[in-house]
């Protein structure tokens, strides 16, 4: 394991007393994506959470190319090179698309968002328009193309093909997939195995809080994540 | 925190000894002036009553007091000429409490948390209420005020009205106190911890809010009323939002939760600053710093530092009764969604949800995040607007109406966060879902409803011993998995007939999960009653052998049972993401 | 066509109430407006701006020094209040009322300390009237009502265009993705806390010529500015204006008309009716 890598070492987190996350260890290494899966309720967007910065983590350590994340605030991890995009609320409503995607540049470059909006053209035809007024899915694809346009080095994205039509769900793949050959990671929670499929290279299963099965995509196979995610 | 052994009297007993020494230690003179904060501490009273115990603050309490003292004054005067008049004088009292009722009902009724926005209404109220009585200056003496206050018959203003006065004020401390411990007391705190999980038993918390709302102006235009005898003058002032907020400032430091608390900080504060503020230019300025410090620091007030925080009375261990029957109805109401849409923030949550549920027994609802699952639920209690499509219950269009109206007719709910009553024991938890359709209005006075029990509720204590053996402890203090069981054993203890259970198994360990799957089981049989479970846990689904309901993007997918849901080729689809 | 002395008194009288009372309330937009911060002691920050006049004319110095003076307490009260009675009390609103209902009390017992509760007139030099029409109207008041729409044309442009208004509205409408970019939210709010209430200082200044000053001049204008935001709702400029129209217009008519007394009651109930049936107001977009 490099010092270049988000490592996190049984983590334990949860809301108030209650502890939903309950000792996970994994790591994401430079280039890579590690696919983060599960049934509802069991813990993924908790952990994710608090990987970002959002929640507290009570036990544990999460360490960012060497040094202990905790003491960093949730709103100083993008300059750490940490992106982060949350499963809900995903977009300001209030701003445009444009603003949405631009808020946070100080400069508009257009080269950086080129090839993102050249695969969603959707998007490009509603720049103007009011981020609220789009579909679920159509948020889910700006917050994707807000996140990739960051070139933060590490990306935690929480279900991000969520009410995603198929085709964009396949030019998402890609997109991730060209990103992680010029040496920058993902941290992706999905309940999709289709998506994981296309883009892990290692997998983490949780069940109830706790890792249940871990490995690289290649060993596992889809069959065996099937068996823990149905219902 | 031990318990205070004692009767909830206690505290009205200690004050009536202290304020009969008080002459006889004292003078005439220094009883003259302490019966002016006794008076105005019944007024703080009041306001502690609502923000101590039920957790809304009038910040405007001064308007009943002034309105208690302008009538009564009135009254008095015309009494001299007419003594016909002096019929009329609990109109001083009552045409207030009438007010204050009015105001709260339309403001309270319309949204819940209202607090704040109630809060600033009392303070213009005060506000426009101090304009009128300086400007309509026929009615009320103008700027100068009403004087010529003539004393009560029978009493005189510098030594016997004193006892008046004190009577008065150990007849409201032991009052309150009293209250408290009764049932209308428990509910009052349970509406300050959790209104919304109150409403979900069928309580109509708007109307108890404002209950208590007109009981606290009634005390307030009381203490007007005797104010008016014992100046005889009533000036503005009294009606001024700046003794509005020295009733706030005396109940807040006295201590919000105690009556007597409440009636010490007037006398104590508002005795010393009448006696300090002309000496010292910077008393005032100390008080408004202590008032800082106490809402910042010291939530209870200087009577939760002494340790008098809510006298619990010791109840007398009453012989178990059975309670009355249940008013919830006796059929299973039949459920049926149509075509339901909903939206919040921009978001379709709910897609034309339609489905339908007849007969008892017991259906899991599964599906991937985003589904809709709570939403359905929440639709039905409404937490979420409907904006197309209807709900029917047992044939009666319920869509769109409030939580506790649907609550009557038979829905019981369980929330997905274990939602109970953090700071009231777990027996008044307990209670509280027991007496819902059960209790009325005289039966919420009484100490008897303490002891009521059921078979169902005996059985539910058999199914869970731990928490049979936590029965004094607060709930709040119990572990994730045995307030999931509170929270499960309070849903039903109203005898519903259409359980709405969501998550019950979240956080719970598989041996805690097995049991409660049978718990619940055992409980919906009993009650000859329909459910809907909301799980993720595939045990226990499996373990429930029941019809399964698939929910997809707002809308149902699929029914089955949950082996033909398991190898449904669209269900895997949805979960797997593999494509159709 | 020319509009007759009278009534040209009466409009001109009813362009500057709405406008005295935009630029009360507008400290009062951003902070419950754009943060969600019930606070109490809006009013009180207005009194320390007049009562900045009060002492700089006490000093001797120049009239105008009121403004830095003014700016300079209300900047350093707001940071220090926001640092150590809002953040911690931020989810609940309810304590946050009652704890800046403290400050506001002990804001007056201040200022009542130094300079006693009678009432002080503060001199205008701009005691010169113009000539309008048939009439002719107080130099003063006119800029007044020049500043206040100049002041709401600039700040709605500010919201809407600058970067720092941007990063305000991701704030506001969504502090946790706000976060996830790399926006300081709590430096942010601390920040825009400290704006809001030097707009309301700023507004004591300009006001102390026109009114009595006495430390409890406070709680109208607060009641006043809730009640603005109450009909006009939260967070959009539309909504601000909508709600000085209504809440001033109705105050403003019904007063010429029964008294100040009827005045006051029929904006209470107003803003009474709207809290029961509208409580999000004519315009929110929140």
């Amino acid at each position: 394991m490099s010092d270049a890598s988000l490592a996190f070492e049984d983590v334990v987190c949860g809301y108030g007393d209650t502890m939903v996350v309950r000792g996970v260890t994994g790591w994401v290494e430079p280039g890579r994506v590690l696919g983060i899966v599960g049934r509802n309720g069991v813990g993924k967007s908790t952990l994710l959470k608090a990987l970002a910065g959002f929640l507290p983590v009570s036990r544990g350590r999460v360490r960012w190319r060497g040094e202990d994340l905790r003491s960093v605030p949730a709103h100083a991890r993008l300059s750490a090179g940490l992106a982060y995009a949350p499963q809900e609320n995903v977009v300001f409503g209030e701003l445009s698309v444009a603003e949405n995607l631009w808020l946070h540049l100080p400069d508009r470059n257009p080269a950086r968002y080129a090839a993102l909006l050249e695969a969603f053209p959707r998007l490009t035809e509603r720049l103007k328009q009011r981020a609220g007024l789009l579909s679920g899915g159509e948020r889910k694809l700006l917050s994707f193309t807000r996140t990739l346009g960051v070139q933060a080095t590490l990306s935690m994205l929480d279900e991000p093909t969520e009410g995603v039509q198929p085709e964009n769900i396949d030019r998402m793949a890609r997109l991730v997939r060209a990103l992680k050959a010029s040496g920058r990671s993902f941290a992706i929670v999905e309940q999709n195995l289709t998506f994981i499929e296309q883009v892990a290279d290692d997998v983490l299963v949780l069940d109830h809080g706790e890792c249940v099965r871990a490995g690289s995509m290649a060993a596992l196979g889809r069959e065996a994540l099937e068996r823990h995610l149905l219902v | 925190m031990r318990r205070l052994r004692g009767r909830s009297l206690w505290p009205a007993a200690a004050l009536a000894a202290a304020l009969v020494a008080l002459p006889l230690v004292g003078n005439d003179f220094l009883a003259y002036q302490v019966a002016l904060f006794l008076i105005y501490g019944i007024a703080t009273q009041g306001v502690a009553l609502c923000w101590g115990r039920l957790g809304f603050l009038p910040l405007g309490h001064a308007l009943f007091f002034g309105l208690g003292a302008y009538l009564a004054g009135g009254t008095a005067k015309a009494g001299v000429a007419q003594p016909l008049w002096w019929l009329a004088f609990p109109l001083a009292l009552l045409l207030p409490a009438l007010l204050a009722w009015v105001v709260a009902r339309l403001v309270f009724a319309r949204r819940m948390r209202s607090g704040p926005y109630f809060s600033l209404i009392t303070l213009a109220m005060t506000m426009l209420g101090f304009l009128a009585a300086q400007q309509w200056t026929g009615l009320t003496g103008g700027f100068n005020g009403m004087g010529d206050i003539p004393e009560p018959p029978g009493l005189e203003r510098f030594s016997t009205l004193y006892w008046l006065v004190a009577a008065a004020a150990v007849a409201s401390t032991a009052a309150l106190g009293v209250l408290v411990g009764r049932p209308l007391g428990v509910l009052w705190r349970a509406i300050a911890q959790n209104e919304e999980r109150l409403q979900l038993f069928g309580y109509a918390t708007d109307r108890i809010k404002a209950n208590a709302y007109a009981l606290s102006a009634l005390l307030a235009a009381g203490a007007g009323a005797l104010f008016a005898t014992h100046q005889g003058i009533v000036t503005p002032q009294a009606m001024s939002f700046v003794l509005a907020t020295e009733f706030v400032i005396w109940a807040a430091v006295g201590g919000k939760a105690s009556p007597l608390g409440a009636l010490l900080g007037a006398v104590i504060v508002g005795y010393a600053s009448a006696e300090l503020r002309d000496h010292f230019a910077t008393w005032e300025v100390f008080v408004g710093l202590l008032f800082i410090a106490v809402v910042r620091f010291l939530p209870e007030g200087l009577s939760g530092l002494a340790g008098m925080k809510v006298l619990r009375a010791a109840r007398p261990r009453l012989a178990p009764v059975p309670a009355p029957p249940a008013r919830a109805p006796r059929q299973v109401p039949a459920l049926v969604y149509d075509n339901v849409r909903s939206s919040q923030g921009g978001v379709r949550i709910l897609d034309g949800l339609s489905f339908r549920l007849e007969g008892p027994g017991i259906r899991a609802v599964i599906g991937p995040n985003g589904a809709g699952k709570t939403s359905a639920f929440n639709v039905l209690t409404g937490h979420l607007p409907v904006i197309g499509g209807r709900i029917l219950a047992g044939g009666r269009d319920v869509t769109g109406q409030a939580a506790w109206r649907v609550a009557r007719m038979g829905v019981g709910r369980k929330l997905q966060v274990p939602s109970v009553f953090a700071e009231l024991t777990v027996r008044e938890n307990l209670c509280v879902a027991l007496w819902a359709g059960r209790l009325n209005a005289p039966a919420a006075l009484r100490n008897a409803p303490h002891a009521w029990h059921t078979p169902l509720l005996d059985e539910m204590l058999g199914c869970f011993p731990e928490l049979a053996a936590s029965l004094d402890e607060p709930a709040g203090r119990l572990s994730q998995g045995h307030r999931q069981a509170l929270e499960f054993v309070m849903t039903v203890l109203p005898e519903p007939h259409l359980l709405l259970l969501d998550e019950p198994c979240a956080g719970l360990s598989p041996a805690e999960t097995h049991q409660m799957i049978q718990v619940i089981q055992r409980a919906v049989r009993r009650l000859n009653a329909a459910a809907l479970l909301i799980e993720h846990d595939l045990a226990a689904v499996a373990a429930l052998q029941g019809e399964v309901y698939v929910f997809h993007q707002g809308r149902m997918l699929a029914q089955g049972s949950l082996q033909a849901m398991q190898a449904d080729v669209a269900v895997r689809a949805v979960y797997a993401g593999a494509r159709k | 066509m020319t509009m007759d002395g009278g009534t040209l008194l009466h409009s001109l009288n009813l362009v500057y109430e709405l406008a005295t009372l935009a630029l009360t309330t507008l400290g009062l937009a951003v902070v419950f407006g754009l943060l969600g911060v019930m606070n109490m002691a809006h009013g009180e920050f207005v009194m320390i701006g007049a009562y900045s006049v009060v002492a700089v004319q006490q000093w001797g110095l120049p009239t105008i020094a009121a403004f830095p003076l003014a700016i300079a307490v209300c900047a350093a009260l707001g940071w220090v209040v926001e640092r150590w009675l809002i953040r911690p009390l931020y989810r609940r609103p309810f304590d946050t009322l009652l704890a800046t209902w403290a400050l506001a009390m002990l804001m007056r017992k201040v200022v009542e300390a130094i300079w006693g509760k009678g009432f002080r007139n503060v001199d205008n030099a701009l005691t010169v009237a113009v000539p309008i029409g048939d009439t002719s109207y107080p130099a003063y008041r006119l800029g007044l009502i020049a500043l206040a729409i100049v002041l709401l044309a600039a700040l709605s442009f500010w919201y809407r265009r600058s970067s720092a208004g941007l990063r305000v509205r991701a704030m506001t409408g969504n502090p946790i993705l706000a976060q996830a970019l790399g926006i300081d939210t709590q430096r942010l709010a601390s920040r825009t806390f400290v704006v809001g209430v030097v707009f309301a200082g700023a507004a004591g200044v300009m006001l102390a010529p026109l009114i009595r000053v006495e430390p409890g001049i406070g709680v109208d204008y607060l009641l006043d500015g809730f009640f603005v935001l109450v009909v006009g709702g939260l967070g959009t400029l539309g909504g601000f204006a909508g709600g000085v129209g209504v809440i001033g217009g109705s105050q403003a008519l019904v007063s010429s008309i029964a008294g100040q007394t009827s005045g006051y009651a029929v904006v209470l109930i107003i803003s009474i009716l709207f809290l029961w049936l509208k409580p999000d107001g004519i315009f929110s977009r929140r």
